[in-house]
C-alpha cells in the first residue's frame, strides 16, 4: 500500500481527540511512517492546505461559519472523511443547551463587541457534510481509532462498538451502580467501547460516548425516577454530551 | 513606510489563533493576538446543573489542561460546600497535576517548540534526523500520561477524581509500576536538559515583566494553597483567591474571542516562567542545577525563557512525583471513601496552577446544589495582553527588520507562551447578582 495522504483537522472543541492521536506514543513513529500526513496544523507548520486527501480526520463541532466553510473545503478535497470524538459525531457539550438564546449570551459575555462575532449553534459534522465513519468518545479510545483507521486504509470495514457501556460493565462483573447505589448511571443508554471505564472506578457513566442505538430510554428514565431523581435533572444529564438531545427534548416536552 | 506582519493561522499550538503586527517605520503602531476559536459558551451550559455534574462538563474546556479544569472545579465546589479534602486526596490530586504538567510540557517542548530551534516543521519531520530526541520526548510524554491514567483513570478528561476524593485508589502494583517509570524519567530529564543546552540562543526580547502565580504552602505545589502572588520589579503583592477580580481586569476587544487581562492597567505573564520567578527560592538542588545548566535568569524578561522554565519544571515534576509515589508506597494508601457533599447556598473560588499558568474557577450554588453563576479565568486568556506586549517589544528590539524573520520570531514567541487557545475563549459570564 502506498502511503495515503492524510489530513487531521480540529474545528471548535478541546483538541482532545487530536491529543489522543499524539498520545499514541509507542506507535507514533510507526504512524508517521505509514501515513503521509500532509495537513495537521496542531503538529506541523508545513501544511498543504489544498492537496487532495485520501483520508480526512476531523474533530470538533461546527460553531461558526468559519468552521462550516472549513469543513466544506475539507470534504471537497477528501475521499474518506472520518468524524472523531463526541463533538464531531453528536455536537458535544456545546450542543447540550440548544434552546439558549445565543446572541443574548454573546452580548452578555462580550458586550457590544460580541455582536459582530461569528457564532452559530453547535452542529455535528453529519448535519453539514457526508461522513464516512463516526468514531465517538470524549475523548476517542486510542485502540478503536487506530484499528478503525487501519481497517479503512486496508479496505476493510471498521468494526464499531454496538453494545451499551452497561453490557461491557456486566461482562467485567462490576457492581451495578444503578441498582446497588442508585446513581444516575447512563451505562444502559451509552455507546460502549470504553470497557466501562467509569463504572470500573465506581463512578456512574456520564454518557460521554454518545447514545447507543435502540436504547430503552423510557425504562431507564422510569428507573431513575423511581430512584428519586427529578425529570428536569434527568433531562439535563441526558443532554450533557448532546448525543441524546433529541430524546431529551421529548422528555422535557412530556413535562409541560 | 507602513508594513504589516500577518500570521494567519498559528500552527503547532492548541486551537485557532493568529497574529497581526503593524509597523510604521521601526515603531509598532498596532499589535493583535487574534483568537477565532468558536464560542462554546460553557457558562450557559453549567448554569442550573447539579454540583456533581460540573467538573465533567468544565473538563471539556480543554483537553491538554483537563486535569486542571476538572480539579480546580472540584476544589471550588468543595470550598462552596464547606468541606476540606483529606491530606491524601490533596496529595493524589497534586500528583495528577504533575502527570498533566509532564505530558503537556513534553508535548510542547518536543513537538511544538524544539522543531523551531532546529528548523523543522514538526516532530514528525524532526524524527527523520533526530530520532533519539523525538523518542526521548515521547517517553517523557508517556510518563505524564501514565501518571494521569493511574491516578485519574484516563489521560484526557480524567474520570476518577470526584467531589470529596476518588472513585478508586491506585493499587500497590500500579504505584510500583509508576515508580519504575519515574526512575527512568529522572534519567530522561537529564538527557532532555543536555539536549536543551545545545539549542541556539533566542534573545528576542528583554523587558520588565510582571508575573503572577499561585503560591503553595509546600514548595512548588500546583494544587494546594490559594494565595495569588503578583511580582514585578516594584516588589510582590499577595492576594486572596476571592479577590481575583481585583487582581485581574478584563477588557473585550473586537478582534479576538479572548478578552485581554490586565493587572493595574499592565499586562502580566503566567505559566512556568512566572512560577519559577515567584518560587525560585524554594527549589530542590536538582532543579537549581537544571536552572544553572540552562543559564536561566530568574526572573527573566525574555518570554523565550518560558521554554527553559518548562524544561526545569519537567525536572521538578518528575522528582516530586517520584518522591510522592515512594511515600505512598512506604506509608500505604488509606482506603478513604469520598467525603459526602451536602449542598448549601454559597460561593466557592479556587486557584491552582495549570500547565500554562494560574487557573481560577468560581461557582455560586443555590441551596439545592445547582449552579447559579460560574466564572472561569484561564491562563491563556490572562497571557493574551502579555503576549501582545512581548510581540511589540520583540519587533521593535529586533536588529533584523526583514519581515519573514520577524514573522518567524513572533511565531516562536507565541509558541514559547504555549498558548492553549481552546481555553482562552472567554467561556463564562461575569458573576452577576443572584
Amino acid at each position: 500500500m502506498s502511503r495515503p495522504n492524510v489530513g487531521i483537522f480540529g474545528l471548535t472543541g478541546c483538541a482532545g481527540d487530536q491529543l489522543v492521536i499524539l498520545n499514541c506514543e509507542d506507535r507514533f513513529l510507526h504512524i508517521i511512517a505509514a501515513l503521509n500526513i500532509r495537513d495537521f496544523a496542531m503538529a506541523s507548520s508545513d501544511n498543504d492546505s489544498a492537496c487532495d486527501l485520501d483520508l480526512a480526520i476531523v474533530e470538533g463541532a461546527v460553531l461558526s461559519r468559519r468552521d462550516e466553510e472549513q469543513l466544506e473545503r475539507i470534504r471537497a478535497r477528501s475521499r474518506i472523511l472520518v468524524a472523531i470524538g463526541t463533538c464531531a459525531v453528536w455536537g458535544g457539550i456545546a450542543a447540550m443547551d440548544g434552546d439558549t438564546d445565543r446572541s443574548q449570551l454573546v452580548r452578555d459575555i462580550y458586550g457590544e463587541c460580541g455582536e459582530q462575532f461569528d457564532t452559530t449553534p453547535a452542529r455535528a459534522l453529519h448535519e453539514i457534510v457526508g461522513v464516512d465513519l463516526n468514531i465517538s468518545g470524549c475523548p476517542i479510545e486510542e485502540e478503536e481509532f487506530l484499528s478503525g483507521i487501519s481497517n479503512l486504509l486496508n479496505g476493510d470495514l471498521p468494526i464499531a462498538p454496538t453494545t451499551p457501556v452497561c453490557a461491557e460493565c456486566k461482562m467485567r462483573e462490576y457492581n451495578c451502580l444503578l441498582t446497588e447505589r442508585v446513581d444516575m448511571c447512563l451505562g444502559p443508554l451509552t455507546l460502549g467501547g470504553c470497557n466501562a471505564r467509569c463504572p470500573g472506578l465506581s463512578i456512574g457513566c456520564v454518557g460521554c460516548r454518545g447514545p447507543v442505538d435502540d436504547a430503552n430510554l423510557e425504562s431507564v428514565t422510569a428507573l431513575f425516577m423511581e430512584n428519586g431523581f427529578g425529570r428536569e435533572d434527568i433531562a439535563r444529564k441526558l443532554r450533557t454530551f448532546a448525543g441524546l438531545r433529541v430524546v431529551a427534548h421529548t422528555l422535557s416536552e412530556d413535562e409541560s | 513606510m507602513k508594513r504589516k506582519i500577518v500570521v494567519d493561522h498559528l500552527c503547532r499550538v492548541e486551537g485557532h489563533g493568529g497574529i497581526t503586527v503593524e509597523l510604521d517605520g521601526d515603531v509598532v503602531s498596532d499589535v493583535q493576538f487574534q483568537v477565532f476559536e468558536g464560542l462554546r459558551l460553557v457558562e450557559g451550559l453549567v448554569r442550573g446543573r447539579r454540583y456533581e455534574d460540573v467538573s465533567q462538563i468544565v473538563s471539556r474546556i480543554c483537553a491538554i489542561c483537563s486535569v486542571a479544569h476538572a480539579l480546580t472545579s472540584l476544589k471550588a465546589t468543595e470550598e462552596a460546600s464547606g468541606i476540606e479534602s483529606s491530606p491524601q486526596t490533596v496529595r493524589l490530586r497534586d500528583l495528577m497535576y504533575r502527570g498533566e504538567n509532564i505530558e503537556s510540557h513534553a508535548l510542547h517542548l518536543f513537538f511544538l517548540a524544539i522543531p523551531d530551534y532546529l528548523d523543522y516543521a514538526g516532530a514528525a519531520e524532526m524524527a527523520a534526523d533526530h530520532r533519539e530526541a523525538v523518542a526521548l520526548g515521547l517517553r517523557l510524554k508517556q510518563l505524564g500520561n501514565a501518571i494521569q491514567e493511574t491516578i485519574g483513570g484516563r489521560a484526557v478528561h480524567p474520570v476518577n477524581a470526584i467531589l470529596g476524593g476518588f472513585g478508586k485508589l491506585p493499587s500497590f502494583d500500579q504505584l510500583i509500576s509508576l515508580q519504575r517509570r519515574l526512575r527512568q524519567g529522572m534519567v530522561d530529564c537529564e538527557a532532555a536538559v543536555d539536549l536543551f543546552t545545545t539549542l541556539p540562543s533566542t534573545e528576542y526580547c528583554q523587558i520588565d515583566t510582571t508575573y503572577a502565580a499561585k503560591r503553595s504552602p509546600d514548595p512548588y505545589g500546583y494544587y494546594p494553597g490559594d494565595e495569588i502572588v503578583v511580582r514585578s520589579n516594584e516588589g510582590s503583592e499577595v492576594y486572596d483567591p476571592g479577590d481575583y477580580r481585583a487582581v485581574i481586569r478584563e477588557e473585550t476587544v473586537p478582534y479576538s474571542h479572548a478578552k485581554l487581562s490586565l493587572h493595574k492597567d499592565k499586562p502580566f505573564m503566567v505559566g512556568a516562567l512566572a512560577r519559577l520567578a515567584i518560587d525560585h527560592d524554594r527549589l530542590s538542588s536538582r532543579a537549581r542545577h537544571a536552572v544553572r545548566m540552562l543559564g536561566l535568569p530568574l526572573p527573566s524578561g525574555n518570554p523565550m525563557d518560558n521554554n527553559k522554565a518548562q524544561m526545569v519544571e519537567l525536572v521538578i515534576d518528575v522528582e516530586h512525583a517520584l518522591l510522592t509515589v515512594e511515600q505512598l508506597i512506604d506509608e500505604g494508601l488509606q482506603q478513604e471513601k469520598p467525603i459526602a457533599i451536602h449542598p448549601r447556598a454559597d460561593t466557592g473560588t479556587a486557584v491552582t496552577e495549570a500547565p500554562r499558568g494560574l487557573l481560577i474557577h468560581s461557582y455560586t450554588y443555590d441551596s439545592d446544589g445547582r449552579v447559579v453563576a460560574a466564572d472561569v479565568v484561564t491562563p491563556t486568556a490572562m497571557n493574551a495582553a502579555s503576549m501582545e506586549n512581548h510581540f511589540r517589544h520583540a519587533v521593535e528590539q529586533s536588529v533584523e527588520k526583514d519581515l519573514p524573520e520577524l514573522k518567524r520570531k513572533l511565531e516562536m514567541i507565541a509558541r514559547a507562551y504555549d498558548p492553549c487557545i481552546s481555553c482562552s475563549v472567554h467561556l463564562v459570564r461575569k458573576r452577576h447578582a443572584i
